[in-house]
């Protein structure tokens, strides 16, 4: 279980990926990953392609993300969620607040 | 005589002995009469010549005749010098060392040839037989012909360029276009080890950067110094609309819409592959979003390099009017288009290009699972201290991975599992508030309390176990802990909630068949159906 985070060449996407879990064990990590987002930044992408579980406790700190970024960014994008994360997110209709790619 | 000049002479009575002699003995030059029986000069000359193949064997007729079209015969049968008899001994051996030496040269250069052929036959065949492993390393490679289209065409038997495809497991599509120092096999060595890292990695679904990063290092380790590769890996999603990419030292990339107008200018970022150290990496990607239908072109620059019949190069600006030419125009037609204008000049490098559509991917239908038929039941009971060094949850997951058939439903078992196992922990043994999680920087706070409660819990206990029914494709859950009960949030609804907790119980009956409680609350039972 891990969290990276990198910011594009331009500057102007943050992406933050999440290895393994994602649970109430990333929640300092996480806060701080999304504490970088600066004027620049126009998007920020949380990249689940290594992600294996998650549990309500990440719905939670996804939602605290939106409510504390605001629309300080354009979007927020759940990318390359494996289908059973994306159903997931579906039953907590997460598709109304993110983007779900 | 001659054999006073220390020659070794070996005497033949006529044609037919004389080409015996040939064969038993290593001869070096033949002195030839014209007049002998059974086999005369003029038969016998060509014989010798015909066995002495590719060296040089002088043949110098003796000869009593003197007019000019016997000369002339002499020479048209293969004789290569004459000598009238009576003859003068100077002048003989005169013309027998000068004859030797040409032969010694001969000689020499036919143990080269000899050499040379086998040194090329050795390197054909060495060429072939990595030409083999190149073809079955290579394009051994699925196709996806809705989504990419490309063309690549060596300047040699081994191509610097290597164009690699393949699908990640959750649908996102992945291309790479490399462009080695130089070409044929010196450049093509190295297209080995990089698609093997690709698509190991794309296997796994790993981003763009990290692929980037990995091959790198590879070829930082693998290639000389002076051997580098410029690539363009990309990552498209699996719904088509974002893209991904790491750039190094490729010519520019466009985004086209379906007309073949520009739409967009990618520009290479980085330093190619395989010159800076880990350290020195940069591996910073770039994001685009596009429309579904939008193309990506990509080639490498042997195309924009290519010349025209006086010396100018094909260029930017003419790829650019040939994808603008027709719609949907294909890699093919763009090929087409710089032969043509360079046509005159052979081709200097090798030639590539991939234009890819922004697709959805589609969906692939499941396999059908096979379940284990043996009823695995698995237990723990965990006590207060080892409710606090551990974390069981994923533990019991990859537990229950191993039957037969579960691995495919792990996520939703966490989630089941985690759910109830931190319900029973927070609630039942520690006695948190979700309340908490509502105010602001609650989430925060309540993790601290959590951590707090849990650091000084002593006596206390959770028991799950988890039953799987192999006639019902099942597994039953049941999470039971020492504490006083807790009642679970009543009355959620299915509509998105502001509220920042009882989201938990929401998920659990959604992804669970069945959820119950004891009637004390102390423990759940879900019921998680495999079909």
């Amino acid at each position: 279980m891990s969290l990276s985070k990198n910011a594009s060449a331009d500057g102007k996407t943050l992406t933050i990926q999440i290895k393994g879990k994602f649970d109430f064990n990333l929640v300092q990590s996480f806060r701080q990953a999304y504490a970088e987002v600066n004027d620049q930044t126009e998007k920020v992408v949380v990249d689940l392609r290594d992600t294996d579980y998650m549990d309500s406790s990440a719905l939670g700190m996804l939602l605290n993300m939106k409510k504390t970024l605001g629309d300080s960014v354009g979007s927020i994008q759940i990318s390359n969620c494996r289908p059973q994360l994306k159903k997931i997110l579906q039953i907590s209709r997460f598709d109304k607040k993110f983007e779900i790619d | 005589m001659l054999e006073h000049q220390h020659y070794d002479v070996l005497v033949a009575n006529n044609g037919l002995e004389a080409l015996e002699l040939l064969k038993q003995h290593e001869v070096d030059i033949v002195l030839l009469d014209v007049m002998m029986p059974v086999m005369n000069g003029f038969e016998t000359a060509p014989k010798i010549k015909e066995y002495a193949g590719d060296v040089y064997l002088p043949i110098i007729f003796i000869t009593a005749l003197e007019d000019h079209a016997s000369f002339e015969k002499c020479l048209r049968v293969g004789g290569d010098d004459f000598i009238h008899k009576p003859f003068d001994r100077v002048i003989l051996s005169a013309k027998i060392r000068a004859h030797a030496r040409t032969r010694k040269l001969s000689k020499e250069a036919n143990e080269q040839k000899r050499q040379l052929q086998y040194h090329y036959n050795q390197t054909e065949r060495e060429h072939e037989i990595v030409e083999h492993i190149f073809r079955n390393a290579l394009s051994g490679q699925q196709k996806f012909e809705s989504i990419c289209d490309f063309h690549l065409s060596p300047a040699s038997m081994f191509n610097g360029d290597m164009f690699l495809m393949a699908k990640s497991p959750i649908g996102g599509f992945y291309c790479l276009l490399g462009d080695f120092t130089g070409h044929g096999l010196a450049a093509a060595v190295g297209a080995l080890p990089a698609s093997r890292i690709f698509y190991t990695m794309v296997q796994k679904g790993m981003a763009v950067s990290d692929i980037a990063t990995e091959l790198n290092s590879s070829l930082y380790t693998l290639l000389p110094g002076h051997m580098f590769c410029a690539a363009a890996i990309i990552e498209i999603s699996s719904s088509g609309k974002n893209i991904s990419a790491w750039i190094g030292g490729i010519p520019d990339l466009y985004l086209i819409d379906g007309a073949g107008s520009v739409l967009k200018t990618i520009e290479s970022q980085h330093m190619a592959l395989g010159i800076l150290d880990e350290d020195e990496f940069e591996r910073t990607i770039l994001h685009f979003e596009v429309e579904t239908g939008t193309r990506l072109v990509m080639a490498t620059d042997g195309i924009i390099e290519s010349e025209g019949p006086d010396g100018e190069m094909f260029g930017e600006h003419r790829l650019i009017d040939t994808l603008g030419s027709k719609s949907a125009i294909s890699t093919q037609e763009v090929i087409n288009c710089v032969r043509s204008y360079s046509e005159h000049a052979e081709q200097q490098d090798d030639l590539s290009i991939a234009i890819v559509n922004c697709l959805p991917a589609i969906q692939e239908n499941k396999t059908k699972a096979h379940y284990s038929s043996i009823p695995f039941d698995v237990s723990v009971s965990l006590d207060a201290e080892q409710m606090k060094s551990t974390d069981p949850v994923l533990e019991i997951v990859n537990v229950l991975s191993n039957v037969e058939g579960v691995d495919a439903h792990r996520s939703n078992i966490f989630l089941l599992l985690s759910e109830a196992y931190n319900n029973s922990l927070d609630h039942g043994v520690l006695g948190l508030s979700s309340e908490l999680k509502n105010q602001e920087d609650g989430f925060l706070e309540y993790y601290s309390q959590r951590a707090d409660a849990l650091s000084r819990l002593t006596d206390a206990s959770i028991k799950v176990s988890a039953t799987y029914c192999p006639e019902k494709s099942c597994i039953i859950f049941e999470i039971c802990d020492s504490g006083c009960g807790f009642t679970p949030s009543s009355g959620y609804t299915p509509e998105y909630s502001s509220e920042e907790h009882g989201r938990g119980v929401q998920l659990l009956s959604e992804i669970a068949d069945s959820v119950s409680y004891n009637p004390t609350g102390n423990e759940v039972t879900l019921v998680y159906s495999l079909l």
